[in-house]
């Protein structure tokens, strides 16, 4: 969960040094201005619309006539004085208008106009509305439309408006590519201060510590500065790698092996913390360190460390990279991707060159707090193990890792005998022991249960969660789509039953698609979100050519992607989810979906 | 359960959907039509290498905000041809105004009246319009009798413009095309001068 809080941080920061762009591509009209009907006294017809931010409705311009053309009487309410230099006074809505007909009949065409404030006017808009049905036919819709391929052929067009708005592009055109590496630098920083990059630490206190009495400020600032720039640049091929091989570097670090090869030498680094064995370093790099004569060898050997390091964190640091490794892919841009990448590992870096040079000369020698720090560390590294392994391991047995571990941490902290056990640290720990102790235990129990949530393991006492009202969704209820033929006749249906559709691009050596399945879709509220959307399921694990040719045209990178159609057979705009897909956000997805019907 | 939840991706995919959609239509259209129209007035270099189309309407503020920034930078740049369009939305003045300034434009004064017009603000009425044409130096009579004689022509280019801009699925006015890409709405400065850059390939 501190994952979590802190990749919202990271995000709030992101954000934060992306300019806004002047001019946003517009919405669809019927997104910036959707009107809802209700019955007001007297049988009155009283239509208010909801108006996105950045977007306004002219008063004039609204208009009403009953099915023969003949216009009828709307009441509104004075809108605000649009005035600007450059503009002209006219009286116009800003996040909410409304309107009444007194006495309507049968049928009402409606009329309003609008536009993007600063951007765009839009044409103006009529909905037919059945007044005893309090709903509206929307004008024309039936054509199966999607985006647009970019740069297909060479007559016809493509859309670039609408394409050059992912953080990454505007973080470019905006700020040019300064701005873009700053972004990246920053959110390595704060990747540094993750689980999945801790084992640095150690590695290198361990490199400082073979200099001995040698090691001074400036020494210490060199070899963590070799083995920074060594971590960067592994990190820049790999961004050089997505960009030019576009999905398939994702599909490496997030196939199963790559991810419980990462998880096992997580565990082998927890059993060396624990003394249970020394690491020994390979033969050659050991003979750099120690036969390098002066600092060139020894300087090497950082470097060499460093690279092979990034071997370790990358598969782990995957899941949040996800949204970035897959943009990168997509702008296909070498050059930009290995910069992107690079500053990113120089950021992870930046914390170790700091420590290394100022607290070098401190660093502390071999003894009894060291060796605690060192158990501790052991025990963030199994956790991590666990938490990689998570979506490996059958769905029955998930509590039990951490119910031993939880019960291991526990015994481990009751018997430290470093502190006076009446003294304050001394009651802390072991309350800490206590309370890890007992979670570990109610673990148990869980598991017994046959839970699989840790956060609540006593869950099934409370009685069966599918028996609720919106039974939870399984990958079984997806109608598989094969190709592009598929998904028409899926939309045709939804569309003649007004429904909106969704797509999940998913594929078997895809981790964090399990974790979705998985953890996801089985949450009640997302039951109940997508209760009423047809669901379909594109599965990318073998690509054959219908396939690809769906992907390329929905401009879908990679598994896990979520594509919600309205029931006009147009993407509604602002729901689709690429990478690490959450309950809270695959719910408000839907929800904005089924928003779009009228 | 506890899962990688990063809210990071989902952001950065949110902000980079648009759903702006095609027409089947648009495979139907050639550049011929939409970039060298016979009866559409040209303005900028009409022997430039790049064409750019604006789809706009006399009363869209936005369209006329920008207006002198589009002439200047066509201007500056010295080889780009400038297509106006027009796209009337605001309803039977935004015709008027359209016929009008294509009507001009039978006589040789296409710039004269197209200028007048940009140069209003906001919303206009039949009397504003005309009260900016006349201001111009063309007295109404002579543009009504030059719409009549060529209201075949005029109704067609509109007619034209009206099923491109429906076939591009543009969201409204302004709306540009250059080269083999289209923006929907304004365009600033900085993205004109790149998206002519683009077309010159």
């Amino acid at each position: 969960m501190r994952k979590a809080t802190l990749l919202a941080l990271v995000l709030v920061l992101i954000a934060a040094v992306i300019p806004a762009r002047a001019f946003e591509a517009p919405l669809p009209v019927d997104d910036a201005f959707v009107p809802a009907f209700d019955r007001g006294s007297g049988g009155a017809l009283v239509i208010t619309w909801r108006i996105a931010d950045g977007y306004y409705l002219y008063r004039d311009y609204l208009a009403a006539q009953d099915e023969d053309g003949k216009a009828l009487s709307l009441k509104t309410e004075p809108g605000r004085i649009k005035d600007d230099p450059g503009f002209g006074s006219t009286e116009v809505y800003y996040g909410k208008a409304s309107a009444m007909i007194a006495g309507p009949p049968a049928k009402v065409r409606l009329t309003y106009q609008g536009c993007q404030d600063g951007g765009l006017c839009y044409p103006p808009t009529t909905r037919t509305i059945d007044v005893a049905a309090m709903t509206a036919s929307v004008v024309g819709g039936g054509s199966f439309s999607l985006p647009v391929p970019k740069a297909t052929a060479n007559e016809g067009f493509r859309i670039a408006g609408g394409s050059a708005h992912t953080a990454v592009d505007r973080l470019l055109t905006d700020g040019g590519i300064g701005l873009l590496l700053a972004g990246f630098l920053g959110f390595g920083l704060l990747l540094a201060f993750t689980p999945c990059v801790f084992p640095m630490y150690p590695i290198v206190a361990a490199m400082l510590s073979r200099e001995g009495t040698r090691l001074t400020a400036g020494r210490g600032f060199m070899l963590s500065g070799a083995y920074a720039l060594a971590l960067a640049t592994a990190f820049g091929l790999l961004g050089m790698a997505a960009a030019w091989s576009g999905r398939n570097v994702q599909m490496a670090l997030q196939s199963p092996l790559a991810i419980g090869a990462v998880a096992v030498l997580f565990i082998v680094l927890a059993l060396s913390s624990f003394g249970l064995f020394h690491i020994q370093l390979p033969a050659a790099l050991s003979n750099r360190f120690h036969t390098g004569s002066g600092k060139g060898g020894s300087l090497g050997g950082a470097a060499l460390l460093g690279f092979s390091s990034a071997f370790l964190i990358g598969p782990c640091v995957t899941a949040p990279l996800a949204g970035a490794l897959l943009y990168i892919a997509r702008t296909g841009d070498v050059l930009i991707g290995a910069l992107a990448l690079f500053a990113l590992g120089l950021g992870k870096g930046i914390p170790l060159v700091i420590l290394s040079t100022v607290g070098g000369k401190a660093l502390p020698r071999a003894g009894g707090w060291m060796e605690t720090i060192r158990h501790v560390f052991g025990f963030v590294f199994l956790a991590t193990a666990i938490w990689l392994a998570m979506p490996l391991i059958p769905e029955r047995f998930v509590l039990l890792p951490w119910a031993v571990l939880a019960l291991v941490f526990g015994v481990y902290a009751a018997s430290y005998e470093g502190l006076r056990p009446t003294g304050g640290y001394g009651v802390m720990l072991r309350s800490v022991a206590f309370i890890s102790l007992l979670w570990g235990a109610l673990l148990f129990i869980g598991f017994s249960l046959g839970a699989s949530d840790p956060l609540t393991p006593l869950g099934p006492l409370k009685g069966s969660v599918s028996a609720g009202a919106h039974p939870s969704v399984r990958k079984a209820d997806f109608a598989k789509i094969e190709s592009r033929n598929d998904l028409a006749s899926q939309l045709q249906a939804s569309s003649a039953r007004n429904e909106p559709t969704l797509l999940y691009v998913t594929a078997g050596w895809c981790v964090t698609c399990r974790t979705v399945e998985r953890s996801v879709l089985t949450d009640p509220d997302v039951a109940a979100a997508l209760d009423g959307v047809r669901l379909t399921s594109l599965d990318v694990t073998a690509l054959d050519p219908a396939r690809r040719a769906l992907m390329q045209s929905l401009d879908v990178i990679g598994p896990p992607t979520m594509i919600f159609f309205d029931a006009e057979q147009r993407e509604a705009s602002g729901t689709r989810l690429v990478g690490d897909i959450t309950a809270v956000s695959l719910a408000g997805s839907a929800g904005a979906a089924k928003g779009t019907l009228q | 359960m506890l899962t990688r939840r990063t809210i990071l991706t989902a952001t950065l995919a949110a902000a980079a959907v648009s759903a702006i959609g095609a027409r089947p239509s648009l495979a139907q259209l050639s550049k011929k039509e939409v970039f060298f129209d016979k009866d559409a007035p040209v303005l900028g270099n009409p022997k430039g290498d790049v064409t750019v189309v604006e789809f706009f309407d006399y009363q869209c503020p936005y369209c006329k905000k920008t207006h002198p920034m589009v002439e200047k930078v066509v201007k500056a740049d010295g080889n780009v041809r400038l297509v106006l369009k027009d796209w009337p939305i605001f309803g039977d003045v935004s015709v008027f105004a359209a016929q009008a300034v294509l009507g001009a434009a039978q006589i040789g004064k296409y710039e004269t009246a197209m200028n007048a017009l940009m140069k209003t603000k906001g919303k206009l009425t039949h009397e504003e319009v005309e009260k900016r044409l006349t201001g111009a130096g063309l007295p109404m009579q002579d543009i009504a009798a030059a719409v009549n004689r060529h209201n075949a022509k005029i109704s067609g280019l509109l007619d034209r413009n009206y099923g491109q801009a429906l076939a591009f699925n543009f969201a409204g006015t302004p709306a540009f095309v250059i080269g083999t890409a289209i923006f929907p709405g304004v365009l600033d400065e900085k993205g004109l001068k790149e998206a002519i850059a683009t077309a010159r390939g």
